[in-house]
């Protein structure tokens, strides 16, 4: 192959195509500089690391969403390379998409540590420590870099614009499966609705698409089992609620083995 | 109707599952025939529903589907594929969502990455699911031809 044409579809829709020559292990990252640097200065497209650690140069290759940086042209097994923005976005300019809603799906579930004492996050004498078997459940999940791949890939997302979306709900269990978080009574509630794990239908899309394995499929699954479980304890817990202790998991003093990790405890009781 | 300003969403996009993998061709399958299961129950109840209407309306209700003769067959064979297909895939979809099976557990990503939930055993289930419904698809056009007399 010496010559390769990108098909890049622009604002308004238009399809322009672009004749470059092909040079072995290019990248469409690289094909898109090249067109911006010698043949279209115009054109509009994000990008930062070129290495798959910024996650922003997310785009639908081939109709498929990929990072360009990471597509290189030789598997594509194709002259003429399609280029779009990434499905189930607004686009800014040509394969800018605007990612404020994702972001935004992404802030509500409230991914980060949550504790109920309020006051240790200030206050702290003592080292929160994670077991590695324990760092081993969520660790997986952590690899997210936020490129909303599987936010464009989802069906769900293309049908139901107010489903938070793979990447939420996959952050969200993260945490939830975090020994030292204690916010599973606050996200619960925004997991556990008509637009959030119930709106999965399991197309595996987010999975197949995510550029680190996150694999946000198994993520949502889990985080459901979780919440069913959670639910039926919940119901049985509603007559003599025991209050929860505050160390009831991840953070022990030194030397003191930890309880083992289990979602029926720590929220019992809801606020 | 607003226009939704987000780049290629709505139906035709969540249903187009090229390029994708088989669970998300399974996806739409089972949309698709979970769509035509609810136009057979819709025409079921109003054909059902004619019988109240008296003998005369039932018979010339009979006959107007009679008289569309092979598409009759081809019909009722859909509804058996759709009906075959969405039951059991169906039930892979409860041991996926419910109860967390075939999805594996919690890995360390090793390149290249290879997604669990998307591994062997969901594979070997969603193909199995495939291939017994085909057969049995298949079955069900020979038990409609014979029922007329064609084989």
């Amino acid at each position: 192959m010496d010559k390769v044409t990108l098909e890049v579809v622009r604002s308004g829709g238009r399809r322009i195509r672009y004749d470059l020559r092909y040079r072995k292990g290019m990248t469409v990252l690289d094909a898109l500089i090249e067109i911006r640097e010698k043949l279209d200065s115009s054109l509009g497209y994000r990008h930062s690391c070129r290495m798959g650690i910024c996650g922003s140069c997310g785009m639908t290759i081939e109709g498929v969403p990929r990072l360009a940086c990471q597509t290189q042209i030789s598997i594509l097994k194709t002259d003429v390379i399609r280029v779009e923005p990434l499905h189930s976005m607004g686009v800014m300019r040509d394969l800018v998409v605007d990612i404020a809603p994702f972001m935004a799906m992404h802030k509500s579930v409230k991914p980060y540590i949550m504790r109920r004492n309020t006051d240790e996050r200030d206050h702290s004498d003592r080292e929160y420590r994670v077991l590695s078997e324990e760092v081993r459940r969520f660790l997986q999940f952590d690899y997210c870099i936020m490129c909303g791949l599987c936010y464009s890939a989802c069906p769900t997302v293309a049908l139901d614009p107010a489903y938070i979306g793979p990447q939420a709900i996959a952050q969200s269990y993260r945490y939830m499966a975090d020994p030292r978080d204690e916010g599973w009574d606050q996200r619960i509630d925004l997991l556990d609705t008509s637009h959030g794990v119930w709106r999965c239908h399991v197309a595996g899309a987010c999975s197949f698409v995510c550029p680190k394995d996150v694999d946000p499929a198994k993520a949502i699954q889990m985080a459901r089992k979780e919440i069913l479980k959670k639910r039926l304890l919940r119901r049985k817990a509603r007559v003599g609620a025991q209050p929860v202790p505050l160390l009831s998991s991840g953070v022990v003093k030194q030397g003191v083995k930890p309880p083992p990790f289990d979602f029926g405890k720590g929220s019992v009781s809801r606020k | 109707m607003k226009k939704d300003p987000r780049y290629k969403s709505g139906l035709i996009s969540s249903l187009n599952p090229f390029g994708y993998n088989v669970e998300r061709w399974s996806y739409a399958l089972h949309r698709v025939t979970g769509v035509v299961l609810i136009g057979y129950l819709m025409a079921h109840i109003f054909e059902t529903f004619e019988l109240s209407m008296g003998s005369t309306a039932w018979t010339n209700t009979m006959n107007a589907l009679h008289s569309l003769g092979p598409l009759e067959l081809v019909g009722l064979w859909i509804v058996a594929g759709s009906a075959l297909y969405h039951g059991a895939n169906g039930i892979r979809l409860i041991l996926n969502e419910m109860f967390g099976k075939l999805m594996g557990s919690p890995i360390l990503p090793v390149y290249p990455y290879s997604p669990t939930s998307l591994g062997r055993n969901q594979r070997m289930v969603v193909w199995t699911i495939t291939g017994v419904v085909l057969v049995l698809w298949v079955w069900a056009g020979l038990y409609l031809l014979a029922g007329l007399g064609v084989v």
